[in-house]
């Protein structure tokens, strides 16, 4: 067991050296000279060399890159030069914590109204309930989110008032403040995936349910919610850990349009903005943080299947 | 000698606004304005504003931005201001007490005793020297140090009394001092920015109404009240919150959610909603600017004088309005602006001056030009400003009638912006605003050589009358010297001109106090609640 996991951790230990190779070489591949643009109206060739060797851009490409993975994993992420503070403050001490609120959100109301929603519309195959379930899970993953996100704000922000239109407050701070400044992204970033929960949930659990260890426990006349959610839900916790894994990186792309959308200061307005201003380091600061996530993720799954499955313990 | 040289300046710049009046409700928070006395106990609180504009940097001598700009006037005061009094624009004293003409080249200020920058820096004669020295011939360079390019010298007399010396009467000092974009008469404190040095843009220190507190990248930029501030009673909000927003549709949603109470800007789809909404006040009318198809003179196809000058004749301009404005906007014939009363040319319609739209002259000019055939040329666009790529897009199809085959390159701004600079284009969409004096329209954007100068367009001319103009305090002769230079400019095309706008800025109805100047700023001196 022990090896196994340490197997798993060494793979991802290697997944994470290729993510810093490629975003080692975003500055190296980008268009145009990145010292440049740093410099805009200051530049000189003096000015332009100094950049460089401030950088370290005039050393041998592989020595760059150890001393940069070195300054990084030590949280040296070097200074933007648009907003002139360190990037590690900008990009890990403020935006992250923004996107991760706002993701952990999404995620736990999609689980929260997904699962149920699979459950029933897998216990009441083919009823009224099933097809509205599919209707739902059909339209939420067929909207793009920057435009539910513009229709909730109309409806909820504008045409009733109920919630607030922008901005975050950290729940940290104010809790419920928090959570009320974060139901309409939340919603938002949560539909797509909401959706594909339901999906996922029912498809799996029609297919348990079919079974005959659950036709032999309804024989021995156990209630039908512990055939359902304990007997049944069993099976369909591994694919659903599984959707969650893979598609933590969904979460994160629709998280840059509702970040936009919603005013929300987080990691994905962060990288837009690093885009459109030619930023590459702090671009790379997010890439490579955003990447992490990722990994994380699938390991702490992978690592998480044998919890969940007995027969996937290995012996 | 008898010459009151100020007068007449002073007298020329008001009278282009003469005729200037409030777009709707605006009347009301001018009225309110009038009377002080009536301020209760409600005054102070916290004002959110929702800003869709981009702020590159809080130092005022090096900003291009007017989104940075609006900012700036509630952190910096400058030697002189604009005042509005609903009726016509003048320019006042500010950090200064009196503002004297000794002849027609030297302008001598009075200061204001005791006032302080925030962070307790006096500021006297020197800071001001300092503040004009470091915009006239500082490093790194300002992009407004050409507005000191006739500048002598500047004198310190005592610590309360400074002298800046020109080498020719300047007719442009009062707006190179005020004008919005780019105060080169903003005074900063010379300690803060030797201590800050490029970081004094993210740490501003200033005179002004409010103090800087914070900027939050992506998020906001928060000001607070400055309890020493030399104007007594001012100001009267505590707090001031620009929220940065990317998204103008969101900003719009907020505020007729009532969650800002202001917005910087909005973008024209939304101008009629917003002015249908009865808590809300739209001010907004035709300011000093144009919208413009500037045109590479140093590469073919656009080299050719008769090119150009067709393209200034094939487009046409209401069809442009109706689907690129939203019908808001006039046509544009010359650079000068409506509001320079005085220089602007009310009947210009009729006069057949400038550009406009006639297929039958573009065909023309067309026929004379040395390419015949179809000609391919690419119009560099970026999503910008309040009207998008929608301009770029409603002309290919016009240009396509005068054989002229134009494709879109659509970049993002930063690119834009370089290649722009850089004269790597054949033909760009843009605008230029904020202008309160002739000068400022056509000099740094037409003369030959000057940073604005996007199109290299150079001739010998038009240099020779625009300067001649900057010298000349009457009016009538300004006048009469900057029609000649426009008519060379409108008919060797360097640009085809398209429109005049009106800026807007939008408020609750519960923000007392708001002065609306002409000059697309967003003074919260005297708002309250």
């Amino acid at each position: 067991m022990l090896r196994w996991a340490l197997a798993k951790i060494l793979q991802t230990a290697a997944v994470l050296l290729i993510v810093s190779v490629a975003s080692f070489s975003l500055l190296k591949l980008a268009p145009g000279d990145p010292v440049e643009l740093m410099l805009g109206d200051d530049y000189s060739k003096e000015s332009h060399q100094s950049l460089m060797v401030q950088l370290g851009l005039d050393r041998p490409m592989p020595e760059q890159y150890v001393d940069w993975l070195a300054r990084f994993v030590r949280g040296d992420w070097g200074t933007s030069f648009v907003s002139r503070t360190p990037i590690f403050q900008y990009a890990f001490v403020e935006a992250l914590p923004v996107t991760l609120t706002l993701s952990a959100a999404a995620l736990g109301l999609a689980l929260l109204i997904g699962v149920p929603l699979g459950v029933l519309s897998a216990v009441r195959k083919d009823t009224t309930w099933d097809a509205a379930a599919a209707a739902f899970s059909l339209t939420g993953s067929a909207f793009p989110s920057f435009y539910l996100g513009i229709l909730l704000i109309w409806i909820f922000g504008v045409a009733f008032g109920l919630f607030p239109t922008m901005g975050f407050v950290a729940p940290w701070d104010d809790f419920w403040g928090g959570i009320y400044h974060l139901v309409l992204p939340a919603i938002t970033l949560s539909t797509p995936f909401m959706a594909l929960i339901v999906r996922i949930t029912r498809a799996n659990l029609v297919e348990v349910l079919e079974q005959p260890y659950i036709a032999a426990a309804r024989a021995r006349g156990e209630p039908a919610w512990r055939i359902t959610w304990v007997h049944g839900m069993r099976n369909v916790l591994m694919p659903l850990a599984t959707i969650v894994g893979l598609q933590l990186g969904a979460l994160l792309h629709g998280a840059v349009l509702t970040e936009t959308v919603f005013s929300l200061p987080g990691v994905g307005r962060m990288i837009t903005d690093a885009v459109l201003n030619r930023e590459y380091m702090v671009v790379q600061a997010g890439v490579m943080m955003t990447g992490c996530l990722v990994i994380f993720t699938n390991l702490a799954v992978d690592l998480s299947y044998p919890v969940l499955d007995p027969r996937l313990r290995p012996r | 000698m008898a010459i009151n040289h100020k007068q007449i300046l002073a007298n020329s710049l008001a009278a282009r606004f003469g005729r200037r009046r409030l777009l709707q409700g605006a009347g009301a928070a001018v009225a309110a304005a009038g009377l002080p006395t009536v301020a209760s106990a409600a005054e102070g609180g916290h004002i959110k504003l929702a800003w869709i504009d981009f702020v590159d940097t809080l130092d005022p001598h090096f900003t291009s931005y007017l989104g940075a700009i609006k900012i700036h006037n509630n952190i910096y005061n400058g030697l002189l201001k604009v005042e509005y009094d609903g009726e016509k624009v003048s320019f006042v004293p500010d950090l200064a007490e009196s503002w004297t003409l000794l002849d027609d080249k030297t302008h001598l200020f009075k200061l204001r005793k005791g006032v302080k920058f925030h962070d307790g820096e006096v500021c006297d004669a020197e800071a001001v020297k300092w503040s004009v020295e470091r915009v006239w011939r500082g490093t790194p360079k300002s992009p407004h140090a050409w507005k000191y390019d006739y500048l002598e010298s500047v004198e310190v007399i005592d610590p309360l009394t400074v002298k800046l010396n020109f080498k020719k009467p300047y007719a442009f000092l009062p707006v190179a001092l005020t004008g919005s974009t780019g105060r080169a008469g903003t005074i900063v404190p010379r300690k803060a920015i030797e201590k800050y040095g490029k970081d004094f843009g993210r740490n501003p220190v200033g005179t002004g109404p409010f103090k800087f507190v914070s900027w939050k990248e992506n998020d906001s930029i928060v000001l607070e009240k400055n309890p020493d501030y030399f104007e007594p009673g001012l100001p009267k909000l505590d707090r001031a919150t620009f929220l940065i927003m990317k998204e103008a549709s969101s900003a719009v949603a907020a505020m007729l959610a009532g969650r800002v109470d202001g917005m910087s800007n909005s973008p024209l789809q939304f101008i009629n909603q917003l002015k249908a909404n009865q808590s809300l006040v739209v001010h907004g009318e035709i300011e000093g600017n144009y919208s413009l198809m500037a045109m590479n003179c140093r590469r073919a196809p656009f080299d050719d004088v008769n090119v150009r000058r067709a393209v200034g004749f094939a487009i046409d301009r209401e069809a442009l309005i109706k689907q690129a404005f939203f019908g808001i906007g006039i046509q544009a014939y010359t650079p000068i602006s409506p509001p320079m009363t005085g220089f602007f040319d009310k009947n210009i319609a009729k006069s057949g001056r400038g550009q406009f739209f006639d297929l039958e002259k573009a065909k023309a000019f067309r026929a004379k030009a040395k390419t015949q055939g179809a000609i391919e040329a690419v119009i560099l666009t970026s999503e910008q400003g309040q009207y998008g790529t929608r301009v770029a897009q409603t002309i290919v199809p016009m240009l396509d009638k005068i054989g002229i085959k134009a494709k879109l390159e659509l970049v993002e701004r930063a690119a834009w912006i370089s290649r722009r600079n850089a004269g790597d284009f054949h033909m760009l969409d843009m605008t230029w605003s904020a202008d309160l004096d002739p000068d400022e329209t056509i000099f740094p954007e037409w003369h030959t050589g000057n940073a604005w100068n996007f199109s290299g367009w150079s001739n010998t001319d038009f240099d020779k009358l625009v300067e001649q103009a900057q010298v000349v305090l009457d009016v009538k002769t300004r006048r009469d010297l900057y029609v000649k230079a426009e008519d060379i400019l409108m008919d060797e095309a360097p640009m085809a001109i398209l429109t005049h706008m009106p800026e807007f800025k939008i408020l609750s109805k519960k923000v007392k106090g708001f002065k609306y100047t002409p000059a697309d700023s967003l003074d919260l001196h005297t708002v309250s609640f």
